[in-house]
């Protein structure tokens, strides 16, 4: 781990990350600019008024094959930049602890830990049909006198699964401060 | 003044300045490319995914490139 050093004894039980639906919702703006130059002619044809500029998008031409090119190029990389954003967004749980791994954009990332003996109360939150059928939700943890004092994981996959490994691993006994 | 007018009293050919695009839309690719893959490589936490990401990402970028340069794919995509 290149963000946080593992403790001696601790050791990483899940790794979680925004539902692939978000994603994919994420990704459909792309999609739909990457089909605009095929779907734009057809959609011209339409229109009689403007039929006549539905030929403009011959891509035998040179100059209109490198446009499409530039503009597929373009397309594909900030999709790919989607997923690498999405990708290294990241929660870890530990057996000690949170960590939240905010991946805002490149060289902007924040990194904040939870640890679990201070956890107090973990709330999860569905909201809406897709994510209902789909079993995507919100996870608050709350904790006490930690710097963090909401803990919130966004769009998560099962988060009941997940509030329920949170708590697994919350120690029951208190601890001293500091250890 | 046309654009075609301005070119010649630049004394350039509207070739030399899609080449000049070109270059530019390449150097910003590689230039987003080389900060995308330094995160992956850097945070990804050694993850089987980011090699396969990269991959990915070099092979259909090539393969957009090479169908924008030459209005073909090269032969090994072909084969995919």
């Amino acid at each position: 781990m290149k963000e946080f050093e593992l403790e001696p004894g601790e050791h990483v039980v899940k790794e979680a990350r925004k539902h692939w639906f978000l994603f994919l919702s994420g990704l459909l703006p792309y999609a739909i600019i990457a089909v605009l130059p095929f779907a734009l002619p057809n959609l011209l044809m339409l229109v009689p008024a403007f039929e006549s500029y539905a030929s403009f998008f011959d891509f035998s031409t040179p100059l209109m094959r490198i446009s499409l090119g530039v503009w597929l190029l373009i397309t594909w990389t900030s999709a790919w930049g989607a997923f690498t954003r999405y990708f290294l967004d990241a929660w870890v749980l530990t057996n000690n602890r949170l960590v939240d791994i905010d991946q805002k954009r490149y060289f902007s990332r924040e990194v904040s830990s939870l640890l679990l003996s201070r956890v107090q109360d973990v709330t999860i939150k569905v909201n809406g049909v897709i994510p209902s059928l789909l079993d995507i939700g919100d996870i608050s943890v709350q904790s006490a006198g930690a710097t963090v004092d909401e803990f919130t994981m966004k769009g998560i996959p099962h988060p009941s699964q997940m509030r329920d490994l949170i708590l697994k691993y919350v120690p029951t006994e208190p601890q001293t401060p500091g250890i | 003044m046309s654009a075609s007018a301005l070119l010649t009293q630049l004394n350039l050919r509207s070739g030399d300045l899609i080449v000049g695009a070109l270059y530019v839309v390449f150097a910003f690719w590689a230039f987003y490319t080389l900060v995308a893959i330094y995160h992956w490589l850097k945070y990804s936490h050694a993850s089987w995914v980011t090699f396969p990401a990269i991959a990915v990402h070099l092979f259909i970028s090539l393969a957009i490139m090479s169908y924008a340069l030459y209005g073909s794919i090269p032969l090994f995509v072909s084969y995919i």
